[in-house]
């Protein structure tokens, strides 16, 4: 099973997203910010397979803590998912590789396709 | 000193003038009183003496007069050109000294005008030069810092709908999204629970249509509405738009038709911009449009240009109404009557992406009549 970690500091986007997903046969793990990103991938718990990052979270965005984790050798697919409309206004990362972006309000069909796409669910 | 010469020789010879003018006038008046003793009959030969006597002084005075008008006149003449010469050499050093700074100012108007606005002279020379030097700086220093201000209040303005933006669409992400999830399961829903979440979802997406364009427009406003242009062709542009439209209009029974001129030349255009623009115009066509009105959307080369016309059958606008419709929050009346799901920001959107292509948008229509929305753009060279 494809295992799915979302971060975002918004208890109930957590929850909508993890019932979406989970309805769609994901494996989810959540995190409230970058700093429990972190934790969860250091933890003994197995790697997600893709990680969906809120790019503005408390304590340590997204962007921050995907720059730690690829500085670590983390090859994991990951989409950035934003309340801002576009990749300007969402401060795209220019020193970090990041396989698309999500606006948020969230178009489930197109975040299903692009994971299904980025795992090799296809 | 020469200057002081001429002064010298001027007041001298105004003294010799009035010395001449008070003996002269001396002289006459003891001839008149002896004309008077000789016409009176009195003593006629001492009359008649004196009469010449006096005429003969008069010469001597006027001969005597003439050789120092003669030594004078050298004296003023040259006392003039030194005069003249200094005083020429006295204005071509003011006229430098006032040049200059003048030039200055007037060169540094044009910069400011320019809109350089850190434009400044440098203040100096002759007080009235300095006076209107430092009345320049003051004025451009006044400029400058209220054009830091409206910066400021325009970049805060930005900042603001962004943020805005932002906030409202996180708790609008929750809605539209719980409402989605209740519509998965719909058919656990009783009708009336199901026609209730399809209002809420509705509404969202109207929300959300309505941030995307205002931050669209504040982004138009600040400057930072981009295009990315690549070379596009226009009949899979037009096709993409109509494809995306067909169901809204078969919806409603209305006929949407494409006329698309062969061999157009590609345009050089942001992709996703121009069709939004399409969407847009088909969109109000489809909306303002009665249940089976015909839409057609046209494209064709004239000139230098790639013309793209949607044109529709329904109510079309009076004159007053036409000339405010790419204004923002302006809609048709049909608005007011009948359901509209734009946000009046639409055309206002559209008008800010066709001029940033370096094209224009224009509307025709009549009540009754119909309407027709030209959107012309360069076509790319070849």
């Amino acid at each position: 099973m494809t295992r799915v970690l979302i971060a975002d500091d918004s208890e109930t986007i957590l929850l909508l997203m993890r019932t979406r997903l989970e309805m769609e046969g994901y494996e989810v793990v959540t995190a409230a910010d970058g700093v429990e990103v972190i934790e969860a991938l250091h933890g003994p718990d197995p790697a997600p397979d893709i990680l969906l990052l809120d790019a503005m979270m408390p304590r340590k965005s997204g962007i921050d803590a995907l720059r730690e984790l690829r500085a670590e050798g983390l090859e994991t697919p990951v989409l950035i998912v934003s309340a801002h409309q576009d990749k300007m206004d969402a401060g795209a990362p220019s020193d970090v590789e990041v396989s698309g972006f999500i606006t948020k309000p969230i178009d489930f069909e197109l975040l299903f396709r692009s994971i299904a796409e980025l795992t090799g669910d296809a | 000193m020469l200057t002081g010469l001429a002064v010298i020789g001027v007041a001298r010879f105004l003294q010799q003038r009035q010395d001449f003018e008070d003996a002269t006038a001396r002289s006459y008046q003891v001839e008149i009183a002896a004309r008077n003793r000789l016409a009176a009959g009195t003593n006629p030969a001492a009359s008649r003496t004196t009469i010449l006597a006096q005429q003969r002084q008069r010469q001597v005075l006027r001969d005597d007069i003439d050789g120092e008008t003669r030594d004078t006149a050298l004296l003023v003449g040259a006392g003039l050109i030194a005069g003249l010469t200094g005083a020429a050499l006295l204005f071509s050093g003011l006229i430098a000294s006032m040049r200059r700074p003048l030039e200055e100012l007037v060169e540094a108007s044009g910069r400011l005008a320019g809109g350089d606005l850190d434009a400044r002279v440098t203040v100096g020379g002759l007080s009235e030069t300095a006076t209107l030097g430092a009345a320049f700086n003051e004025m451009a220093g006044e400029l400058q810092r209220r054009a830091g201000e409206r910066d400021q209040l325009e970049t805060m303005k930005d900042e603001f709908v962004l943020t805005a933006s932002h906030e409202l669409r996180s708790p609008l992400t929750s809605v539209q999204g719980f409402a989605e999830l209740l519509m998965l399961e719909r058919d656990k829903l009783s009708p009336k629970q199901a026609d209730t979440v399809e209002i809420i979802l509705d509404n969202t997406r109207h929300l959300v249509r309505l941030l995307n364009d205002l931050l669209d427009l504040a982004r138009s406003d600040a400057g930072r509405l981009t295009i990315k242009a690549a070379p596009t062709d226009v009949a899979s542009l037009v096709e993409d738009a109509v494809r995306t439209m067909r169901s809204q209009t078969e919806g409603r029974e209305q006929t949407l038709r494409q006329r698309i001129e062969p061999h157009l030349p590609q345009v050089n255009v942001d992709r996703d911009r121009i069709r939004q623009v399409l969407v847009n115009l088909l969109t109000n066509a489809h909306e303002y449009s009665p249940p089976g009105a015909s839409i057609e959307v046209t494209a064709r080369h004239r000139n230098s240009q790639v013309e793209l016309a949607v044109s529709d059958d329904g109510p079309g606008m009076a004159a007053d109404q036409l000339e405010h419709i790419f204004e923002r929050f302006t809609r048709g009346d049909a608005g007011l009557t009948q359901h509209v799901g734009g946000t009046g920001l639409g055309l206002a959107i559209s008008k800010s992406l066709v001029e940033l292509h370096g094209g224009t948008i224009a509307a025709e229509s009549a009540v009754g009549q119909g309407s027709t929305f030209r959107v012309r753009l360069p076509a790319a060279e070849r």
